[in-house]
């Protein structure tokens, strides 16, 4: 599914570009749920928006395929429309779009990119319908602009309504815990194993273990100084916890 | 023509012996001639002159012209159901059966333009409308209040399409007047005078698309009297020179006023809004929003000044916001909001910003699969489309046409 091979990236323009990825290498077969841990400016958002193409983030050596392909070549809506989806640490706030247009417009324009037909009107509203029932969400919130004025849970809420709508093939989660209350978090968490299949992989980046007590991991990877330091199972998570990420990453070096 | 007559304008280019020469074949008239006085002692206003600095006309317009390729923009504003008056370079249609409650009057002579002084090519049009084919005035009287929208086209090949409209209001009465400007002639100015009595209502809608080579100057005069409500929305894509301008007097007291606009310019586009409001009259309300989004290539330019006298001016309520978006390297915006107040007891605010679209805002629509063209498109509707809420029926056409033009 998701394969990173010896990447290195730099993030910032020119001579003031910093490299913060240093040969990071990862695979995420389909169907498994890895978690990305470590500490504050280890660079795990920074993975998110390499893999997901932002520009100001440079890649400068490796590679990294979905199925196969090549996707650092490609735009970030060429990657959208190829399944990867990224759940941000902040959602941003888009006033005067409707969260219906956007999403509509998001999936119409990847099925577009896919060369596929478009959603018709009656389908898209049913299964938003569906989704926004699963996921607790008012239906007059989806008419309001993107994000606007809208809960730190409700912004993360909604990235879970629109992963769900867009079905996409490969998940980042980036901090999808913070700034969520126990409820809301179990809401989420829900949504996401909801989203679990043999055809799909997960990649949730998490700087506490709580989210992993509620979307339980395959595999738990340790991030530091832009490379991954150890590898385990989901009772790494809570070592972590117990220890902390110095008695941990000591241990590693 | 006569030497008095070329030595009206000092230094003139061609296009001003052409406009002198327009003068010179219509009837005499003591009304017209002081317009064309009026607009003569500065020409055509240029860089130097204040107010015009970043829209120069005489530059713009060396000769007077059919363009070699005139825009070919149908006018989206519908007719069916509103009262169609229609300007060409070489003639004047008008609705044939009106309601109750409108009194047209195509006047061959001019009449009196008083603040003509501040409104050169305002001047100009009041001067060098009429002839055969056209009337000198257009004079419309509004005493109803259900009516069909009134709709002025501005279109036609030729080298140049003067027209002057009066409208007044009656006490009470109610109207809706939209104007199309679609070019085809190589200089277009229009002189728009609306009189607001009390308690009148009018909503005005602009819509302005030309081609890269015709040059524009509409001039709207409006007065309002007590309780008067004034809407106006402007939507302008440019042209070679494309000036909409507006002067407002409050002067009754407790007249409202909003003025909104969105300006959208291509390559090879220049819009200019400018707006003058004066606070003539006690507990008066401005609101003014102008929004605008330009490419490389293309020019926007916005000047809007209150005007608020010691005396008169008291209690005087004002807003006035410009934003602009800079959609890529090579646009270009300049912008000069002026607050001119010597009353003491008002509430006047403004804001001007100008900037390029969230990278934030981008990124985020992108990961979600949308295209880089269609997210700038999206961005670029929501952050316009405030400035068009106030067109009422014709606030959909509007955005029609601003969303058509950003997915191009």
């Amino acid at each position: 599914m998701l394969k990173i091979e010896n990447l290195t990236a730099t993030v910032g323009e020119a001579e003031e570009a910093k490299q913060i990825i240093n040969g990071l290498t990862l695979e995420v077969p389909a169907g498994e749920v890895h978690a990305i841990m470590g500490p504050n400016g280890a660079g795990k958002s920074t993975l998110s928006y390499v893999l997901t193409g932002r520009s100001g983030y440079e890649v400068t050596g490796g590679s990294v395929t979905l199925n196969g392909e090549d996707i650092l070549s490609m735009e970030p809506e060429e990657r959208a429309a190829k399944g990867m989806f990224l759940s941000f640490q902040y959602p941003v706030e888009i006033p005067g779009v409707p969260v219906m247009t956007f999403v509509r417009t998001a999936m119409n324009s990847q099925r577009k990119l896919r060369g596929e037909d478009e959603i018709s009107a009656p389908d898209f509203i049913k299964k938003s319908r569906e989704i926004a029932k699963q996921l607790k969400l008012d239906a007059e919130m989806l008419k309001r602009p993107v994000n606007v004025g809208f809960s730190g849970g409700e912004k993360k809420r909604l990235e879970i309504y629109q992963m769900m709508m867009l079905e996409p093939n490969f998940l980042i989660l980036d901090e999808t815990d913070s700034g969520l209350d126990i409820d809301a978090l179990k809401t989420v968490a829900e949504g996401v194993n909801a989203m679990r299949s043999p055809e799909r992989g997960m990649l949730v980046i998490t700087h506490y273990q709580r989210l992993l007590d509620y979307i339980k991991p395959d595999k738990v990877h340790v991030l530091s100084a832009g490379r991954i330091i150890k590898t385990g199972g989901a009772d790494l998570a809570h070592r972590l916890e117990a220890e902390g990420y110095e008695g941990v990453v000591g241990e590693a070096v | 023509m006569s030497t008095a007559l070329r030595d009206l304008i000092a230094n003139p280019n061609a296009a001003e012996l052409e406009l002198i020469a327009r003068y010179g074949m219509l009837p005499e008239d003591a009304r017209r001639e002081r317009a064309f006085e009026a607009f003569a002692k500065g020409g055509l206003p240029h860089r130097r002159v204040e107010g015009w600095h970043w829209s120069d006309f005489k530059a713009s317009l060396p000769v007077i012209e059919t363009p070699a390729q005139p825009g070919t923009a149908q006018d989206p504003l519908p007719a069916d159901d509103a009262v169609l008056f229609s300007f060409t370079p070489t003639g004047f249609t008008s609705a044939e059966s009106l309601p109750e409650g409108i009194r047209v009057l195509a006047k061959p002579e001019a009449q009196a333009f008083g603040a003509s002084e501040n409104m050169p090519l305002g001047a100009l049009a009041a001067a060098l409308a009429g002839g055969k084919t056209k009337p000198g005035t257009l004079m419309i009287e509004v005493t109803g209040q259900d009516l069909p929208r009134l709709h002025f086209r501005f279109s036609g090949a030729g080298e140049a399409n003067f027209a002057r409209v009066q409208i007044i209001v009656r006490p009470g009465a109610k109207l809706a007047v939209s104007e199309s400007y679609l070019g085809g002639a190589g200089f277009t100015a229009s002189l728009m005078e609306f009189s607001l009595q009390a308690g009148a209502e009018c909503s005005r809608t602009v819509y302005q698309r030309t081609g890269k080579a015709e040059v524009l100057a509409a001039t709207g005069a409006v007065q309002l009297d007590e309780g008067a409500d004034y809407r106006q929305t402007t939507l302008a894509f440019g042209g070679k020179l494309t000036r909409l301008e507006t002067r407002l007097t409050h002067q009754e007291t407790g007249a409202k006023a909003t003025l909104n606009a969105a300006y959208l310019c291509a390559d090879g586009h220049h819009a200019d809004i400018t707006t003058e409001v004066r606070h003539g009259a006690p507990s008066c309300v401005t609101r003014q929003l102008t929004k605008g989004a330009v490419l490389d290539g293309g020019r926007g330019v916005y000047q809007g000044k209150f005007f608020v006298p010691r005396n008169v001016g008291q209690k005087t309520d004002a807003d006035m916001q410009h934003n602009a978006l800079l959609l890529e390297e090579g646009a270009e915006v300049f912008a000069k909001p002026e607050l001119e107040i010597y009353a003491d007891d008002v509430e006047c605010a403004h804001g001007n910003t100008s900037g390029a679209l969230d990278t934030n805002q981008m990124f985020y629509m992108r990961q979600r699969g949308i295209t880089e063209e269609e997210a700038r498109a999206l961005l670029t509707e929501a952050f316009i489309a405030e400035a068009l809420e106030e067109a009422g029926e014709l606030e959909d056409v509007l955005r029609v046409q601003a969303r058509a033009w950003l997915a191009r």
